[in-house]
């Protein structure tokens, strides 16, 4: 009849479903309407009744139901479905006379009855047994309860729990079209009817249930449906927000686009719910989730911003609604405000990466962006953190294209050096005020924390300038020199300062001699000024380290006026002693991690070394002790007889010390095998044993075995710990052992670390691939047996992955197709599938070796069950060595003959 | 949804035959009710996610890190010894490219 006619035309484009729903309607109104007019009489459907209409169209609906997922014929023909049961139901509702429009009641009309007839067909078929019926059915229902405005209220009920069953469907396609479904119901219970919370599963129930499914649905694509479909809510929002870390990238990157777009202004967002979501999103593993929040960020995060800027200008702010604003500086600085930048613009905090995106992004900005006097007269640190990253961005992006920008805009090196003692000297104000304050009023220390922050920022700028200006060089330098005797000089602010006066002294040894005696000088002002404040009589004989012999001249005169010191004096002394050792010994670190030239050779070093590193390393006080151990590390690292001598000391710290204290000291002689060559290791046999100790201190400190395991990897890629080292196979070993035993799986640092470790090492070099090979099946046996043990105490609660898989791991990363330099080279293009073919296969060759020597020594049946499907899996290579190729052919065959291996595993 | 691409060479002009009476097996296929409840739904252990599908906190390791020095993370290692300095960098460089972070 006509109606199939119109939903055969239907399923072959939607551009005609306008025209295509009027016709069917007019085909609808003959039937179920008396003739109004005559007149129309050429459609031919008087004839029949409204059963019959209901009857037919509910025929053609079943037929869409079998239709595969694949096919676009059963997606059109559901909207068109849709489409024409909204317009019966609103054209319905016109023809009803007014009164009975608006009585708040539905009231029955043949579209009514013809959607609870054709949903009353569908819904058995919710249960269906073939899943794409499942699929269509879900889907339909799902379409029509987005495109209706109501739907009576007992069908409702009935389509809602048809729904909620299809929930858990075995078929995650299934699963997509249910929450399509339900996420608009959840949205409409929850707006309205908190009062209706008689019956059990609805209203926060069926919220409930789907915000379940959010969190733990195996397919991301459920995940993501529900993300987008999910009305927000301040009781939903934090599951929805929750999902900027789902496994997904997809996912993630659809809150990124999507979710968090229309949210609305970012700034009903917690603070701390910025930063996170800016972090996670900036850094994301995901380029494309990376992408969009940065485009969050700069392009409607900043507009929420420079809109109220706007409104409070009295300017009318929805004039241009969808069009780019004209540049709102107020905006960004609010923007930075609001995103905390005093604490997310720290090293490594992520607005530092933000404001890279947005110069990057905004060039409108850029181009608008100025810094006049008055700009520099009331920086705040939003508006200094606005200058550094713009100094930084022009910098350091677009390959110098933007210096030009430098030169325009930003003032020169005698300017910078004028602000930057000004604001050092509002600082240094503010910490006097704050010491001589009584504790509690915090209103003044948040100011510190603002000055703090804005002479870190100048300072940043200030390491990037260009010093071939000799007064502002001058000037830069005297007032660097200066500050940082200042004793009251935050940290890190005297670690900027620092650097920043290693840039301003030239690179070579002269520059650098220079350096340090300035440094250096400035640490005996730090010690005398501190020593010599009135309240400290003298010094005491009592504090060992090297307080006097930096300056030179304070002699210790020891009074005898003990007795009359309270006690109380006496533990102020010793506290302010241990500061200005801490101090000095910060200041002097600062500078070692600038310094590169041979300390036997700079008299100034050798002095500081004996006069201050020395003592401090005997203190009696711990946090003195261990900061001059990271000093005397520091020393090494540029003396290498110093370093052989202080091996042992290091090592002893290591096994004595708690466990911040072992991670510096596992740096510290990572470094210095790194800078003076592994042979330390091999003549130092206890060494090796502090590496594989470090490794297997997983429960009891998890960091420090994860600091070991960088450490490792850094010595092994770095070719540190050779080929020829004896200690390489046992620190491999352990590496491979320690990446797939479940004892390491929540710490990701170790984890994260050989992830990325284990494939380079084994594909950067032939001879590591071998290495590889050669320790393979030894950590197989030994991950074999962990899983056993593991079996026998039942332990459900994590799990290890297969022997199967660590299996085909390490067959992957001895796959010598995928090593560096067997003819793989990077964009070497063109013959690539033929290099891949006449590699060298040996290493697998060995590799198959290996395992049938394993197969043929007499392990458990069980081992030996998982060992032989390898076999197959090795890559057997034509441009082998023959000999070897033969001889492996040959033990195979042995192998067969004596019935090791069930299965000929079809070689050549 | 795997099998999309095998069905959709096969018969590139699917439609839907609205006209004709519905065949017996077609009718089969959309009335018969699956069996039991469970043969169609999800088994109840992965109703639960144990991660709750999130990812762990990122470590952000990279070859960049490895080529530094603990101490001093702004000297790159062994940039005072040049014959050993060299092939290292150049070899870092490579991975760079060779290996997506993370």
């Amino acid at each position: 009849t006509q109606v199939s006619a119109i939903f055969r035309d239907a399923q072959r484009t939607t551009a005609g479903h306008r025209k295509l729903v009027i016709n069917l309607r007019k085909i609808q109104e003959a039937c179920c309407y008396e003739p109004t007019s005559k007149k129309k009489g050429n459609t031919g459907a008087e004839d029949f009744d409204e059963e019959q209409f209901t009857y037919e169209f509910a025929r053609c609906v079943l037929r869409v139901m079998p239709v595969k997922k694949s096919e676009s014929v059963g997606e059109r023909s559901i909207r068109f479905i849709g489409l024409f049961l909204r317009h019966a139901n609103e054209k319905d509702n016109e023809l009803l006379p007014e009164n009975e429009q608006d009585a708040g009641v539905m009231m029955e009309t043949p579209s009514t009855r013809l959607t609870t007839h054709v949903m009353n067909t569908i819904l058995p078929l919710l249960t269906s047994k073939e899943k794409f019926v499942r699929y269509r059915s879900t889907q339909l229902i799902s379409h029509v309860i987005n495109s209706l405005e109501a739907i009576d209220d007992d069908l409702f009920q009935l389509l809602r729990h048809g729904l909620l069953k299809r929930i858990h469907d075995k078929e995650a396609m299934v699963r997509v079209q249910a929450v399509l479904g339900l996420g608009r119901l959840a949205g409409n219970e929850a707006d309205g009817e908190a009062e209706d919370s008689d019956d059990d599963d609805s209203g926060a129930g069926l919220l409930q249930r789907l915000l379940d499914v959010l969190q733990n649905d195996p397919s991301a694509d459920v995940r993501r449906s529900l993300l987008v479909n999910l009305p927000i809510l301040p009781n939903t929002l934090p599951f929805l927000l929750e999902r900027a870390r789902d496994q997904d990238p997809a996912t993630r990157r659809a809150l990124y686009s999507r979710l968090l777009p229309a949210l609305g202004d970012f700034r009903h967002l917690s603070l701390s719910m910025r930063e996170k979501l800016l972090r996670w999103g900036l850094r994301d593993r995901d380029e494309n989730v990376r992408k969009a929040a940065g485009k969050l960020f700069r392009e409607r995060w900043i507009e929420d911003c420079a809109g109220t800027a706007e409104t409070e200008e009295g300017e009318p702010a929805e004039a241009v609604a969808g069009e780019a604003k004209p540049p709102s500086f107020d905006g960004l600085l609010e923007l930075l405000e609001r995103i905390d930048v005093v604490n997310s613009g720290v090293e490594n905090g992520v607005a530092l990466e933000a404001m890279k995106g947005f110069w990057e992004g905004r060039p409108d900005y850029r181009d608008a962006v100025t810094f006049d006097d008055n700009f520099w007269d009331t920086l705040t640190a939003e508006a200094v953190f606005m200058a550094r990253s713009f100094n930084d961005f022009c910098r350091n992006e677009g390959n110098g294209k933007f210096e030009a920008l430098i030169e325009e805009k930003l003032p020169e090196v005698t300017k910078v050096a004028f602000y930057l003692q000004r604001y050092i000297t509002v600082l240094v104000e503010a910490l006097k005020r704050v010491a001589q304050q009584e504790v509690g009023e915090d209103e003044e220390e948040e100011d510190t924390v603002e000055q703090e922050f804005i002479v870190e920022q100048l300072l940043h700028i200030a390491r990037t300038l260009d010093y071939s200006d000799e007064a502002g060089r001058r000037k830069m330098f005297a007032l660097l020199r200066q500050s940082l005797s200042v004793p009251d000089l935050p940290e890190e602010v005297t670690k900027l300062t620092v650097e920043v006066l290693r840039g301003i002294c030239s690179p070579d040894a002269a520059g650098e001699r220079e350096f340090c005696s300035v440094v250096l000088e400035s640490v005996a002002d730090v010690h005398d000024t501190v020593m010599d404040e009135p309240a400290s009589e003298d010094a005491d004989e009592s504090f060992h380290s090297a307080r006097s012999e930096v300056s030179g001249d304070t002699t210790p005169t020891k009074s005898g006026k003990d007795s009359q010191r309270t006690e109380e004096e006496n533990q102020e002394k010793a506290i302010r002693e241990i500061m200005v050792n801490m101090k000095c010994l910060h200041i002097v670190q600062c500078m070692l991690e600038n310094v590169e030239g041979n300390l036997q050779q700079n008299v100034d070093l050798v002095a500081m070394l004996n006069n201050l590193v020395v003592p401090a390393v005997r203190s009696h006080e711990a946090p003195v002790r261990e900061r001059g151990l990271l000093c005397l590390g520091l020393c090494s690292l540029l003396d290498k007889s110093l370093a052989e001598e202080n091996l042992t000391l290091f090592m002893h710290f290591f096994s004595k010390g708690h466990s911040a204290l072992q991670i510096t000291a596992l740096q510290i002689l990572t470094d210095i095998l790194n800078t003076h060559g592994a042979h330390l290791l091999d003549t130092n046999p206890t060494l090796l044993k502090v590496y594989l100790k470090a490794l297997k201190s997983g429960t009891k400190a998890p960091e420090v075995q994860a600091a070991a395991t960088v450490a490792i990897a850094k010595l092994m890629l770095g070719r540190v710990i050779a080929d020829s080292s004896t200690a390489i196979d046992d620190l491999l070993k352990t590496l491979v052992v320690l990446y797939f035993d479940p004892s390491s799986a929540h710490n990701q640092g170790v984890r994260q670390t050989l992830s990325y470790f284990l494939p380079v090492f084994s594909f950067s070099r032939k001879e590591n691939q071998d290495r590889m090979r050669k320790v393979a099946c030894d950590a197989l046996h030994k991950l074999f047996e962990v899983q056993e043990t593991m079996d026998d105490e039942g332990e459900a609660e994590i799990e290890m992955v297969s022997i199967t898989t660590i299996g085909a791991h390490l067959i992957d990363w001895t796959d010598p197709r995928k090593c560096y330099g067997n003819g793989i080279q990077l964009g070497a293009g063109g013959d690539e599938a033929a290099t891949k073919k006449a590699v060298n296969g040996d290493v697998h060759l060995e590799f198959a070796r290996d395992i049938l020597e394993k197969l043929a020594s007499g392990i458990g049946r069980e081992e030996k069950k998982l060992l032989a499907p390898m076999l197959a899996k090795l890559h057997i290579s034509p441009a082998s060595t023959p000999s070897l190729l033969k001889e492996v052919y040959d033990e195979v065959s042995i192998a067969i003959d004596d019935k090791l291996i069930a299965d000929a595993t079809g070689r050549n | 949804p795997a099998s999309a691409s095998k069905t959709r060479k096969e018969k590139e002009l699917f439609e839907i035959d609205f006209s004709s009476p519905l065949s017996t097996t077609l009718a089969e296929v959309i009335y018969t009710p699956a069996s039991s409840n469970t043969v169609i739904s999800l088994p109840k252990k992965d109703w639960k996610s144990k991660t709750r599908n999130l990812l762990p906190d990122d470590k952000h390791f990279n070859s960049k890190q490895l080529l530094r020095l603990f101490l001093k993370p702004k000297a790159r290692m062994g940039s005072r010894r040049t014959g050993f300095g060299t092939k290292t960098s150049s070899f870092g460089q490579r991975k760079e490219e060779d290996v997506p972070e993370g």
